[in-house]
């Protein structure tokens, strides 16, 4: 199943507002990164939230830890390394805002799906699985020198 | 001026508790979702309401409802701000009776403009 490209439009353009508008940071998608995000990380932050109505699915947002720390100090206006237990709110808010701006943009031109709260998780070896009829594609972003990987993941009706 | 702030985010409590320390109010008291909301404002002498929608236990709109059912605190003005922005959220929330909408993602300015609004009548 081929992700429709109203969903990837959506997706990029909700991103790139919320980092602007919300965080400071312009983000530029880059293609040549690889397809997926990178097992020599260390730390990897994936913060998520699922939807569901008219489509379902999930956005996801992954970074290393330090990246999620510049993001999180970005938006309470604190340096980097001062961020501390603030980081897992702070991803998932950024996946709420990147969620709830992409099914606005998306109940334009269909009926408004529902989204859920999100889900933030940190660690240093894991992958998550899904169901097999589904379709599920990386954007790879750069902010700065530093690497973000937009997910998005729609359940096969 | 005592505004109460009710967002599950902890980041998005403190960057509109920013904004509204940048435009003059550091009167302000928190909550978590709406049941702490209700909570709050039977303890505390609140003038004001800003709250988010998608929250656990419950929700923005459901808060707002409680909110206008209640002889005490009827009269408040109530500002949501949220992501919810499709034309039936809208219609939703107005339902309910919230004064002023923000819709998420959003510059400090555009907040320090409807609470000023929202303020001033
Ligand atoms: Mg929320």
């Amino acid at each position: 199943m081929d992700m429709p490209p109203i969903l990837t439009e959506n997706l990029v353009s909700a991103a790139g507002e919320v980092f602007e508008m919300m965080i400071g940071q312009s983000i530029e998608p880059h293609p040549e990164q690889p397809h997926q995000p990178p097992s020599g990380w260390g730390t990897h932050v994936a913060a998520s939230v699922s939807f569901a109505g008219h489509r379902s699915g999930l956005v996801c947002i992954h970074t290393s830890l330090d990246t999620a720390n510049t993001i999180a100090g970005a938006m309470l206006g604190i340096e980097p390394e001062h961020v501390n237990g603030e980081m897992p709110d702070a991803m998932g808010e950024v996946a709420n805002l990147v969620a709830g701006s992409f099914r606005t943009r998306l109940a334009q031109h269909e009926p408004a799906s529902a989204i859920a709260i999100p889900t933030v998780t940190v660690g240093s070896d894991f992958a998550t699985k899904y169901a097999a009829d589904t379709a599920r594609v990386f954007y790879p972003f750069r902010m700065g020198e530093q690497s973000i990987y937009f997910e998005l993941l729609l359940m096969q009706r | 001026m005592r505004i109460l702030v009710v967002d599950d985010s902890s980041t998005m409590r403190r960057i509109i508790i920013n904004t509204l320390n940048k435009i003059g109010y550091s009167d302000y008291a928190e909550a978590s979702n709406g049941r702490e909301g209700v909570e709050k404002l039977a303890s505390d002498a609140i003038d004001m309401i800003i709250t988010d929608w998608n929250m656990p236990e419950m929700s923005g709109v459901d808060f707002i409802r409680a909110v206008r059912a209640n002889d005490q605190t009827k009269h408040l003005p109530v500002i949501m701000v949220t992501t919810n922005a499709a034309q039936e959220d809208i219609v939703q929330a107005l339902d309910a009776g919230v004064n002023n909408y923000v819709v998420k993602p959003f510059t400090p300015d555009t907040i320090r403009e409807r609470i000023q609004a929202a303020i001033h009548g």
